[in-house]
């Protein structure tokens, strides 16, 4: 029989899907993937089979195909999406109420809940940092489960009431749904999950009745630590939170204004936790020194101190009076907004004047550094003050790294926004700030820094500065917490379940401002992944203090990824009896790569060997192990064929000298390293040895295996008899690093 | 309100695949689809390790396409600079006395082998991949995808590139072989249609929809023993989440010619590039041989556009051979005096005559469905171009592949001669590149066969192809005619009666054009 081709069915009010019957292999990635069922199959000429009477026009499958057989034209059949108007006060000044509205009622929410798709392979999931199953929540949501979809919120999130109010959700989930992908207008899901919060609060953590003796510090009670010390308070582990603020909640507390985040919701997780039987330090500032006696008190240490560092421009005259930081600003407005606050006093004691906008005149002006979000908190926040004030941000207004809507909510509140310009110097006036000097810039991509033009500049006159150009870590960490922060970026292939996805096809959407939604959420996947992983014996380090200044969501995500693994590994700190699990059998993840088979060969025989100790193993190519599988093992056993001429270049294969360098921060893991090799292996156990070393892991054995033990006629097939070894090993309780089997491997 | 203790969710582990929920893939009829055209297990190649090492190295290819590369640039040089005699000019000798001959062969018994080691697309493909064999992440070019519209007409566009490589090659007398530098300008123009589509569209859309050879590789390949890459295990390939060898692995790029291995059902579009075996993470992609003939009779997605593309190569071969007559002579010259064109051959009667002779072909299938297709047979959907759903299409789309065999070996037979006779020729034609020989030498006048015997192996080859032609007919009427005929053995007869007759005008063509000649 022949294929078939369909022609365009495609009309100005309907979509239309085609199949391109020549290239289409009938591959089904389409078909499984279509939320409406337009796609089926031809399993007589196994094609796919195109129904346009179906079609929607949300283009998963043009994303989804390999072959770029599918075809889809004509508008998006999606209903307008619901967006509540922000509240603005009518009187700004000393108000903090909430701005961001929520739905009205049930019918707004069934209403916006009804133009989801509830896709097959949600792109919406891999772009919420935290994974939430936002067709499953919203699904619930059709069926008047609140109750239900709370529960499947709260599988990935102990935050959905924070995280629907502060999540840039364009560059996220919403950025990532498939009517965004697609040109349209996404689903809000952002206010969906908002009002499952509202309407259905969180649940407190359900503390077990068993306990199971861990015993777990935390540093920071920040959004990172709250995830953390949910997950393993209701694990039943015993947890105490180290804060150097009075206040839990970090971040959240602090540095996110009453307007956007309201009091009584930001601090709603720390209530609860405490309630739960979490011991929060609060007041107590923990140094790098600290750690080891930490580490000594408990099973295992997660640091979550967050960014808390703001960054400082350094320009002449920055040293002036009238020159403070975000920090400090935000700390302050914040005390002095809220109940029994003195506004016009603290304003005093920063020197400016505050004055009422309705009176026709304006009061001091401050000038802030920054256009992100937390210039945009301090503007506001300085609005509320009855403070005029100014951002200034070196980027295009097309790559501002800002919320839209939140720039759009500043602008109404008299905030003036001025981007491409930069501050060069600050003058004085009276010994304090009274001018600014400003520099005009050009930027033409969005990842490139901008050029400082040096002529044009411009003079403002200036009552405050404000320095919010964002955070960084405490420096005093970098040594005690290598190979930190991580970069949020995919080296090499990235992973293939999300190419197959299509988030990474579509070009970056204009709902979602222009972000690349796919590539910065596998991005943010780095560094979920490493959350998993300690980066010293029994220390795991998450959210900011992890990847550098990022959001809030990451942060819980990275919270709970940690605390999962420390509950996985069950950590014992020195002398401890409690902690090391002995009901579950080792873990041993065998690793390889191979070229010919051999290697292949070589993994499988070890594993059998390993197997019939009762180890659980897991035989994995090393390109399908990635931080995941690595934090799921408790001994990696790495091999790896040998190349090069005879005897000249010999070392690891390429492929394997790669993953070594791209692997993680290992903090103690054990390994066990083998290598096949046709001549002699000369230096290429050693070569891997320093690479996992140098990576804080701990090299426990090592083996060589040439063509005699390699041989099926061999008495003693060596990989066997290595994983023999392995497994005595693992029953004696060793792990010297000695090297055992066949052939000398020199240190 | 507080969730009740057994409401209580567990965190997991992996929510992204707690939120997948594909539907469920369509698995059966897979084998019922794909038995007949599956290769046979134990025929992997890939099972011997010493190949799979060959084959997974990634410079596998690059080494297959550098000998010819390093060729093709000195027939480019060779040709613009060397000696204009065309014997003894390496460009003009290495191509046609021996290279068109020995790329016959390689289709009638491997596939696209050619394919695999072409330098015009390998060359366009290194700058395309921005390196001669590493696995890279960013291609160089716009990436476009071809357009639709001149995608759905599948073979007919690189028919037409080959119609008009041809008339051009004749018009210049490129391959008498003529002046060598013809031969240069027609490489150099290749390379560099080439390298324009690689920059412009995605992938080797070049190889597959332009490039003139790949329609007559595409389905005189199909004779081939080797069905390329294909599945080891179909349902792995089906229930396989990420699909590295069509989207690309780490270790291997995207099929560049489309192909996905677990749904091949001929070695029509493998490359054999092996780029699928070096991605597949599942090592579920084996490189298999098959009996000859195989994917012109088994295949069961037959596509209308293939089935014109043989009618209109017949034409062409049919009419190379009647352009040798002294009939012909009569025509193009009164044609060339009538239209008043200088040269031959004259466009008119070149592309009429195929026309007439391809629209001959498809009107004895239309005469065949008229005669013997059933009444009561309906056909499922309204046909577009490349669909089989018409009463004349479903008979003339199998009856033209069973033809395949036949057009390969007329195709062959027709390039023997200049093998025959002066295939030796490269021989003086290398070594005047160092200045030591001359049309005088015993080696440049040696012929391997008379023309008296080249025809007497010209009718054998045609004879041969006329048996193999005969056997795969049988095959494909009984399997895919007969059941929509009013008369079984009828119609299998008839088929099998038109595939004798034309193997018969094919090889009395041979011995007419020796005696104009």
């Amino acid at each position: 029989m022949t294929i078939s081709d369909t022609m365009s069915a495609a009309t100005m009010t309907h979509p239309g899907v085609r199949i391109l019957a020549d290239r289409c292999a009938g591959c089904e990635e389409c078909v499984v993937r279509c939320p409406t069922q337009a796609l089926t199959m031809d399993t007589e000429h196994w094609v796919a089979l195109a129904n346009s009477d179906l079609c929607v026009g949300c283009r998963q499958c043009v994303r989804t195909c390999p072959f770029s057989a599918v075809v889809v034209e004509g508008p998006a059949l999606v209903a307008p999406r619901i967006d509540p108007e922000p509240i603005h006060p009518a009187r700004l000044r000393n108000d903090v109420s909430e701005i961001r509205a929520g739905f009205d009622g049930w019918v707004e929410a069934l209403s916006e809940a009804e133009r989801c798709l509830q896709c097959p392979d949600p792109t919406c999931v891999r772009g919420c940092p935290a994974h939430n199953d936002i067709p499953g929540f919203i699904n619930k949501i059709r069926q008047g489960d609140l109750t239900g979809a709370q529960t499947i919120l709260r599988r990935t999130s102990v935050l959905t009431d924070i995280c629907s109010r502060v999540c840039n959700h364009a560059a996220q989930c919403e950025g990532a749904c498939s009517w965004s992908l697609a040109g349209d207008v996404p689903v809000a899901i952002g206010r969906l999950e908002r009002f499952v919060a509202d309407t259905q609060p969180v649940p407190p953590p359900f503390v077990p009745s068993t306990d199971t003796n861990l015993s777990v510090g935390i540093i920071g009670a920040g959004p990172g630590g709250a995830g953390a010390a949910w997950e393993l308070v209701e694990a039943g582990a015993s947890v105490t939170v180290y804060e150097k603020d009075p206040t839990p909640g970090g971040l959240c507390h602090w540095g996110i204004p009453d307007f956007t985040l309201p009091e009584a919701v930001s601090s709603r997780p720390w209530r609860q936790l405490v309630d739960a039987g979490v011991d929060l330090r609060s007041g107590v500032e923990v140094s790098p020194g600290d750690l080891e006696e930490l580490l000594g008190r408990h099973d295992a240490v997660i640091v979550a101190l967050g960014a808390s560092q703001p960054m400082r421009l350094s320009v002449p005259g920055s040293d002036l009076g009238g020159v403070i930081d975000a920090t400090t600003f935000l700390q302050g407005a914040k005390a002095a907004l809220g109940d029994g606050g003195d506004p016009e006093g603290w304003c005093s004691a920063l020197g400016v004047e505050s004055q009422d906008v309705r009176h026709g005149r304006f009061g001091s002006r401050v000038l802030v550094l920054g256009a992100g979000n937390t210039a945009m908190d301090v503007a506001r926040s300085a609005r509320r003050l009855g403070l005029d004030a100014t951002c200034v941000d070196w980027l295009d207004e097309r790559f501002a790294l800002t919320r839209p809507d939140e720039l759009d909510e500043a602008r109404q509140e008299g905030v003036e926004v001025r981007f491409l310009r930069t501050l060069v110097a600050l003058h004085a006036k009276d010994d304090r700030v009274g001018r600014a000097e400003l520099a005009l810039t050009t930027q033409d991509r969005a990842d490139r820094r901008p050029n400082v033009l040096a002529k044009g500049h411009e003079f403002l006159d200036v009552d405050l500065v404000v320095m919010a150009m964002g955070y960084r870590r405490d420096p005093a960490f970098t040594d005690a917490l290598p190979d930190t922060p991580v970069r949020r970026v995919v080296v090499g292939v990235p992973d293939r379940r999300w190419t197959a996805s299509g988030i990474l096809a579509a070009p970056a959407s204009s709902y979602a401002d222009g972000n690349p939604v796919g590539t910065l959420a596998l991005g943010r996947e780095v560094g979920l992944e490493s959350a998993a992983l300690p980066v010293t014996d029994r220390l795991w380090v998450i959210g900011d203090a992890l990847i550098g200044p990022a959001t809030v969501v990451e942060a819980m995500a990275q919270g709970r990824r940690a605390a999962l693994a420390v509950l996985d590994a069950r950590p014992a700190r020195p002398g401890s009896t409690t902690g090391e699990s002995a009901d579950r059998p080792r873990r041993v993840l065998v690793c390889y790569e191979s070229l010919g088979g051999k290697t292949a060969k070589a993994a499988e025989a070890l594993a059998d060997r390993l197997s019939v100790d009762g180890d659980e193993v897991r035989v994995l190519p090393i390109r399908k192990v990635g931080r995941t599988e690595l934090a799921a093992s408790d001994l990696v056993v790495v091999g790896t064929w040998v190349e090069g001429l005879l005897v000249a270049g010999v070392r690891p294969a390429k492929a394997m000298r790669a993953w070594l360098a791209g692997l993680p921060r290992l903090g103690g893991k054990q390994f066990a390293l083998f290598c096949t090799y046709a001549l002699a292996p000369k230096g290429t156990i050693p070569a891997m040895r320093r690479a996992l070393e140098a990576k804080g892991a701990v090299v426990v054995a090592q083996a060589a295996f040439g063509p005699r033990e390699l041989a099926d006629t061999a008495a003693a097939f060596g990989p066997a008899a290595f994983g023999q070894e392995l497994a005595h090993r693992a029953r004696a309780g060793a792990s010297s690093g000695a090297s055992v089997g066949y052939r000398t491997v020199p240190r | 309100m507080v969730l009740e203790v057994q409401d209580r969710a567990a965190p997991q582990s992996d929510p992204i695949a707690a939120a997948v929920k594909l539907r469920p893939r369509v698995l059966e009829g897979s084998e019922q689809r794909f038995g007949p055209s599956d290769p046979d297990p134990n025929l992997d190649l890939l099972q011997r390790p010493r190949i799979a090492r060959l084959v997974r190295n990634r410079k596998f290819q690059f080494l297959l396409i550098l000998p010819n590369q390093i060729v093709f640039w000195t027939v480019i040089f060779v040709g613009l600079l060397g000696t204009a005699i065309p014997g003894l000019n390496f460009g003009a000798a290495i191509t046609w006395y021996v290279w068109f001959c020995l790329v016959f062969v390689m289709m009638v018994v491997v596939g696209r082998a050619w394919c695999a080691m072409c330098p015009f697309g390998g060359f366009a493909e290194w700058i395309q991949r921005r390196t001669l064999w590493q696995r890279t992440q960013k291609a160089l070019g716009l990436g476009r995808k071809f357009p639709e519209p001149l995608a759905r007409l599948g073979f007919i566009l690189p028919v037409g590139t080959f119609l008009l490589l041809t008339w051009i090659e004749e018009f210049f007398n490129i391959a008498g072989p003529g002046n060598p530098a013809a031969t240069s300008f027609m490489v150099i123009g290749i390379v560099v249609t080439a390298l324009a589509f690689f920059l412009v569209f995605e992938r080797r859309t070049f190889c597959r929809y332009i490039c003139p050879l790949t329609s007559l590789i595409g389905t005189v390949g199909s004779m081939g023993t080797v069905a390329g890459f294909r599945t080891k295990d179909r349902d792995v390939c089906l229930n396989c989440k990420t699909k590295d060898c069509m989207r690309g692995g780490e270790q291997g790029f995207g099929c560049p010619w489309y192909t996905w291995p677990a749904s091949a059902d001929s070695n029509l579009y493998c490359g054999l590039c092996s780029e699928c075996y070096k991605s597949c993470p599942e090592g579920n992609v084996g490189l298999f041989l098959q009996k000859p003939f195989t994917s012109v009779v088994a295949p069961r997605r037959r596509r209308a556009d293939i089935a014109w593309a043989i009618a209109l190569l017949w034409g062409l071969v049919l009419y190379q051979q009647i352009n040798a007559t002294n009939f012909f002579g009569v025509i193009d010259n009164w044609l060339n005096t009538e239209l008043h064109f200088p040269h031959y051959p004259n466009p008119v009667d070149y592309l009429g005559m195929i026309g007439v002779l391809a629209l001959a072909t498809a009107g004895v299938g239309w005469m065949i469905a008229k005669i013997f297709a059933r009444r009561d047979l309906e056909l499922d959907r309204p046909g577009a171009f490349a669909d089989r759903s018409s009463r004349f299409r479903a008979f003339f789309v199998p009856f033209a592949y069973g033809l395949i065999p036949i057009v390969g070996a007329d195709y062959f037979a027709r390039q023997l001669p200049k093998f025959l006779q002066h295939a030796p020729r490269v021989v003086p034609a290398v070594a005047h590149i160092f200045g030591a020989s001359s049309s005088h030498s015993a080696i440049y006048n040696f012929s391997l066969a008379t023309n008296g015997w080249i025809v007497v192996v010209q009718v054998v080859v045609v004879a041969l192809g006329t048996l193999a032609a005969a056997w795969s007919m049988w095959k494909i009427s009984g399997r895919e005619l007969a059941s929509i005929s009013t008369s079984r053995l009828g119609v299998r007869l008839t088929t099998l009666a038109v595939v004798l007759g034309s193997g018969t005008v094919a090889a009395l063509l041979y011995v007419i054009m020796h005696a104009a000649d």
